[in-house]
């Protein structure tokens, strides 16, 4: 069926999906981590949780958006219910919030990499802090660039998964080839003064600090975040899936190498740092716009190789981290787009809609409480304020996934005990519901891997249990850390994070009467079809394939130019 | 009697004079004038006491006597009779501010007893104890028929200064005498130059404005370093040199002696006293000094205990039975007498050894019913109420049986001016000798603290500074029951403190004189605290808790390994409490919260505390010297971030705390990553390890993914290298 949408290799989902993976948490919170959970320590709990974590969620996502081929309003319509599609929606929303302020964040790479091909980071004298505050506190210039970002992003997915696919093959691969450029140049660095301590430091585990919990919970945490798992993306790109697609080892692929990233980002960050300064952990530990746009110019700026070095790595760091920010930036986009595609509204006017209302909705974190902090820095309040507010949000998108499997497999296992063909009880449970969503998803026989049991562990047992630490520590250290935590016109606290999920999620669960209303158009390539039915929204009438009419809403798809289009050319 | 102190004994050669010896660098450089210009045009001028200070003053010639007569300047010592014959002439010449008396008239005292004025005469030689009442006016006021004194006021506190409870001790009674000898020179005679420099009252005894230097004009310090020792006792202008607290105020001590009612009582134990210098020590050391003598002395009083009543053994011997006879009477008064500590007497009466323990007798057990009620010694005096009948101490098991003492207990006990039937002493001291030492309660239990205990060590430190002795609770030098101080702070509340005069108990004669000069403040310092004491200790504590001061955070050294020590320094004045204080901290690490867009985050820890422990290391506060607790803050070597610090700092009761710096606030203190960063071997394991998993498993994935036909092949090595690993 030519009106669907799919990437041509198999190498185009890969690199989208590592593409969405990589971003800024990779190459500027990963060496803040590591700089503050005692260096090779922290590779233990971080690695350790790739596996536990990241990878397994990453497999369920991949296994969902390839079965329903719809986004996520429609994935979790089709596998948790009729009544569960808002959850879907909060994914979208979280994604999509977060991605107002994304924006105007890869804008600010995009102007780095353009001050440090002009050199204007590496000239004698150069204050980071005043270029800095002067960039951060003219709105002209920040809203420029995050226009400039919006831009390139609408460009590269205006097409669809061809292009989407494209623009990240090329960009990654130039971020890999900077970062190499980089790591070697910060190596040079450090390896300079007789010893590569940035590099020793970074590989050096301290057994004392991997018994505290803080590091375990610091390591989850970047492996939850930077992985990008459970939020959604990848339902997304699964959904441009060729038939044949391996959902675990695309899973495993996507996982090691965001971490690769993560690995050489690190270590040429630590290593430029610990070469020339006198206090490397105090920088690296600083905050997190704080090493990146002060700490590294400076240290840059001190790169061998005369006026060329310098300017390389600059150029080259901001270039990578500005890829990095685009390719992500193009992920959330997609994400949305998907949804309103899958509803039956026109790819372009989505793009643009998307487009319009993430430049709009971003303007305010990139003007807004623009402030200084105690040590003169200038730091975008608000920006932080809606990072603080939708941030954990994220967390819910992944439960909402765990939950859709949970839900399968207890459904799957009663029907079957009513039917007789299922042993009730206990045993009965763990031995077909708790392995359904794996029987009858992943290990579909697309794959060159079959999942084993660590899976459905990973998600029954691991899961719930990682939640609860991630979400209960990082209440009660904001309720230990901030002053009137409760107090709900503090835009730091907890009540005004509870009230606006609250709010959310209550719209969200009344506009579900609305979305289930409306049909389901699932992008399933040729030969991509599989079987819904089981699922507990398969059976829905409105759920139907691209290009299919649905009686009642053929306004959908006559009037939707580029979809006729496609059907008839 | 025995013959008065002379010059140089017989056996020995006679020492060098202290005058001479402080001539001697002045001679000698009269003998060199050559060196001595070539000092004076390259250094300072040499300045010599004779620059500043009047001829008397140099050679110690107190302005109370003739030059030549040596008791009375105190270069030989008072005997009884000469101490009783100075006293009546000072009576007779001071009438309004002096009332000599020799014990008390009796009556009916505060037990309800009968007393009669020859309960308080020695058993030996029959005499009751001399004491003078100084107050000003002391013929008006009050007249105590029980006690015979007039000049008794109900505005005015009393005071007593109790010397020579032990007879060889002879500095106590000295000392004693010279404070009178100074209340009648300085009475109304005001503005006297006492150095003859010049200048009147500019150094009052203490250190008085507070630099932490006793020399408060600086006078003795100005000197040549040769002439700044001149008591030879190694510390240059210490207490006791000339130079140092000499110019006292005759205003004040005026006004003390007109707002307070004096007791003293130079020598308690005149039986003892007299049995020591005529009999014991002449029998010990024939024709010797006794300063010359190896024998310590005659302690105690001279009770007959081998005579009882119930013996059936006949005291055949009248004299002095020396391995048997007399009580210490500073283990004979009532609070918590008798057992178990330091004090055994004849096993049974009339029987006596010679025990090592003889010399503190404290007296015999009491056998009468002391209220009548019946039974016998049910209520032991120790501020509880033993036998639960709503009367405390009231039957007690011994104590205060001998003269002397049921003198103290009665001129006690019988003077409540106010009649509130309270004691009005507020304030005691007692003169001993020997070990240069300020000793307060408790002296009966060890380990222990009195009620009071921080305000009585306030008041000692002030003493002890004063004087340059140690000051320490009474039990911490050895443990004493039904001692002068603990019967007067236990049953009376009296702030009492006991002074340990000098080096020997008979000091040689050359060292009445300064030695009594060196510890001439302490009796005028407790007549000025007789007001309030504890109070006035309370008020002071809180101001020298102000000297205390925290290290603050640019002051610290942080080590570059280990614990990091953070200083706190306590003046010597505060009687801190090393177990009870501590410095509390807590770390201040870049927060787990920390936005990946904002500026740095803090989380806190919450507060932890550390101990402190003192240090042998001075250090200086704002006036004074101070002693260095340290608190060993368990940083790690990998931590960065801010540590907060503050401290509190106990007084030794923990009844007071102080905390640094005040308010709640604290310092701060940066804490740099201090560890190694890393160790080549480890780093390189990790490498391979990490190396091997993130990208070996890369590699892997990738392969299968691009080379469908080897799936088979690589799928059980996939397995092992990534999907087996984690679980």
């Amino acid at each position: 069926m030519s009106d669907s949408d799919q990437f041509n290799g198999r190498m185009g989902l890969i690199f989208a999906s590592i593409g969405a993976a990589i971003g800024t948490g990779n190459i500027w919170r990963f060496p803040r981590m590591v700089g503050a959970n005692g260096g090779g320590t922290f590779l233990v709990p971080w690695l350790f949780f790739l596996f536990v974590w990241s990878i397994p969620l990453v497999i369920a996502e991949y296994a969902m958006g390839k079965r329903s081929r719809t986004g996520t309003i429609g994935t979790f319509r089709i596998f948790a219910g009729r009544r569960f599609a808002w959850m879907g929606l909060w994914t979208a929303w979280i994604s999509t919030a977060i991605g107002f302020y994304y924006a105007v964040v890869s804008g600010w790479t995009l102007k780095y990499f353009q001050l440090g091909i002009s050199g204007a980071l590496t000239g004698d004298k150069v204050d980071t802090t005043e270029v800095w505050n002067a960039f951060l506190q003219s709105p002209g210039q920040v809203i420029f660039f995050q226009f400039v970002v919006v831009l390139l992003v609408l460009g590269a997915i205006w097409k669809g998964a061809k292009a989407i696919e494209k623009v990240n093959f090329y960009l990654m691969i130039s971020l890999f080839a900077l970062l190499f450029l980089t790591l070697f140049l910060s190596l040079w660095m450090d390896a300079s003064d007789g010893s590569l301590d940035g590099a020793l430091f970074m590989f050096t585990v301290d057994f004392d600090m991997l018994f505290e919990p803080e590091v375990w919970i610091n390591g989850l945490s970047q492996s939850a975040w930077s992985c990008s798992a459970g939020m959604g993306m990848c339902i997304t790109y699964a959904v441009y899936m060729r038939k044949d697609e391996d959902t675990v080892l695309n899973a495993f692929t996507m996982g090691l190498a965001n971490n690769s990233i993560s690995i050489i980002a690190g270590l040429a960050v630590l290593s430029a740092i610990f070469a020339v300064n006198p206090d490397p952990l105090a920088t690296v530990t600083g905050g997190s716009s704080a090493i990146t746009f002060l700490a590294l110019p400076e240290v840059f700026a001190q790169a061998p190789g005369g006026a060329i070095g310098p300017l390389f790595m600059m150029a080259g760091f901001f270039l990578a981290l500005s890829f990095a920010a685009i390719t992500s930036m193009i992920s959330t986009v997609e994400l949305c787009v998907r949804n309103f595609v899958d509803h039956g509204y026109d790819r372009e006017r989505s793009v643009l809609i998307t487009g319009v209302a993430i430049f709009l909705f971003g303007l305010p974190s990139a003007v807004m409480w623009i402030k200084l902090d105690s040590a003169g820095v200038a730091f975008p309040e608000f920006l932080e304020v809606q990072d603080h507010i939708w941030g954990y949000g994220l967390m819910f998108s992944g439960l909402f996934i765990a939950f859709s499997i949970w839900k399968y497999g207890y459904i799957k296992w009663r029907k079957q005990v009513d039917e007789g063909t299922a042993p009730d009880g206990l045993a009965g449970y763990m031995g077909l519901g708790v392995s359904a969503f794996r029987d009858d998803f992943i290990n579909t026989g697309d794959n060159d891997l079959e999942v084993g049991r660590w899976w459905d562990v990973m998600i029954y047992l691991a899961f719930p249990i990682l939640f609860v630490v991630l979400m209960g520590s990082y209440f009660t250290d904001m309720i230990a850390n901030t002053e009137n935590v409760w107090d709900p016109s503090n835009p730091k606290g907890l009540s005004i994070i509870l009230l606006f999920w609250g709010v959310v999620a209550v719209t969200f669960m009344f506009l579900n009467k609305f979305l289930i209303a409306r049909p389901l158009f699932r992008n399933i390539p040729e030969g991509a079809d599989v079987d819904i039915s089981s699922l507990p929204g398969g059976e829905d009438e409105l759920v139907v394939a691209l290009g299919e009419i649905v009686p009642g809403f053929e306004h959908l798809t006559v009037k939707d130019g580029v979809l006729e289009a496609e059907i008839t050319g | 009697m025995m013959p008065t102190a002379t010059k140089t004994s017989p056996s020995g050669a006679p020492r060098p004079s202290l005058g001479f010896l402080i001539c001697l660098p002045l001679l000698l450089s009269l003998a060199s004038p050559v060196a001595g210009t070539v000092a004076v045009a390259d250094t300072a001028i040499t300045v010599a006491p004779e620059d500043v200070w009047s001829d008397d003053y140099n050679n110690m010639i107190f302005p109370w006597a003739p030059a030549n007569d040596r008791i009375l300047q105190f270069k030989e010592y008072h005997t009884y009779e000469t101490m009783k014959s100075r006293m009546l002439r000072l009576a007779e010449e001071n009438p309004d501010i002096f009332e000599y008396h020799e014990g008390m008239n009796g009556g009916t005292n505060a037990r309800g007893e009968e007393v009669t004025a020859n309960a308080y005469e020695g058993w030996f030689y029959g005499h009751a104890s001399p004491w003078m009442k100084i107050t000003g006016d002391v013929q008006d006021g009050e007249y105590n028929p029980f006690v015979g004194d007039n000049g008794n006021y109900a505005d005015r506190h009393d005071v007593m200064i109790v010397g020579n409870h032990h007879a060889r001790e002879w500095m106590s009674y000295t000392v004693a005498i010279m404070q009178m000898e100074v209340i009648a020179f300085s009475y109304d005679n005001i503005g006297y130059d006492n150095d003859g420099d010049g200048l009147i009252d500019e150094d009052p005894w203490g250190d008085a404005d507070g630099d932490g230097i006793l020399d408060d004009d600086g006078d003795c310090l100005r000197l040549d370093d040769s002439f700044q020792d001149s008591n030879g006792d190694g510390t240059p202008c210490g207490p006791g040199d000339l130079g140092v607290d000499e110019d006292y105020s005759e205003q004040w001590i005026t006004d003390l002696v007109n707002s307070r009612e004096i007791y003293l009582i130079p020598m308690l134990n005149t039986d003892g006293n007299i049995y020591d210098r005529d009999v014991y020590m002449p029998g010990q050391c024939p024709g010797e000094e006794p300063w010359d003598c190896s024998a310590a002395g005659w302690r105690k009083n001279l009770r007959d205990n081998t005579v009882t009543g119930v013996t059936p053994i006949p005291d055949l011997d009248e004299s002095v039975d020396e391995g048997c006879d007399g009580v210490d009477l500073n283990r004979n008064y009532q609070f918590e007498w008798g057992a178990p500590l330091g004090a055994t007497g004849p096993l049974f009466p009339g029987m006596c050894y010679a025990g090592q323990n003889n010399d503190v007798y404290n007296g015999p057990v009491d056998d009468t019913d002391n209220d009548g009620d019946g039974q016998v010694n049910e209520d032991h005096v120790d501020g509880k109420d033993d036998d639960a009948d709503g009367v405390t101490d009231e039957d007690w098991w011994g104590g205060n049986s001998e003269p002397e003492t049921k003198f103290i207990q009665d001129m006690t006990e019988m003077n409540d001016d106010t009649g509130d039937g309270a004691s009005e002493f507020k304030a005691t001291i007692t003169h001993h000798s020997f070990s240069e030492l300020i000793l307060y309660p408790w002296g009966h239990c060890t380990d222990c603290q009195s009620p009071d205990h921080f305000q009585l060590m306030y008041h000692g430190q002030q003493l002890a500074d004063m004087t340059q002795y140690a000051n320490l609770q009474s039990s911490d030098l050895y443990p004493t029951s039904g001692d002068f101080c603990d019967w007067h702070y236990g049953v009376h509340g009296s702030y009492c403190y006991t002074s340990e005069i000098g080096t020997a108990f008979h000091q040689h004669e050359d060292d009445i004189d300064h030695i009594a000069v060196r510890n001439l403040g302490t009796g005028f310092y407790i007549a000025e605290i007789a007001d309030s004491p504890r109070e006035r200790a309370d008020l002071e504590m809180a101001n020298i808790s102000q000297q205390n001061y925290l290290q603050a955070g640019d002051k610290v050294d942080i080590p570059s390994a280990g614990d990091v020590p953070i200083d706190m320094c306590v003046s010597n004045m505060f009687p801190y409490s090393e177990s009870n204080s501590k410095v509390e901290w807590r770390m201040v690490k870049p927060s787990r919260l920390q936005s990946d867009y904002g500026p740095r985050e803090w989380s806190t820890t919450e507060w932890s505390s550390a101990s402190v422990e003192r240090v042998d290391e001075a250090c200086t506060t704002a006036s004074g010297n101070g002693t260095i607790l340290r608190a060993m803050i368990p940083v790690a070597e990998v931590s960065t971030g801010e540590l907060h610090y503050k401290a509190t700092v106990s007084t030794l009761t923990g009844a007071d705390l102080y905390q640094y710096p005040a308010n709640g606030d604290y310092y701060t203190l940066q804490i740099t990553y201090r560890a190694a960063f890393g160790s080549f071997l480890g780093a390189m394991f990790m490498f391979t390890v990490v190396g091997t998993f993130v990208w070996g498993g890369l590699a892997v994935a990738l392969r299968i993914m691009l080379n469908p036909e080897e799936d088979a092949v690589l799928e059980a090595e996939l397995r092992s290298e990534v999907v087996g690993e984690p679980l």
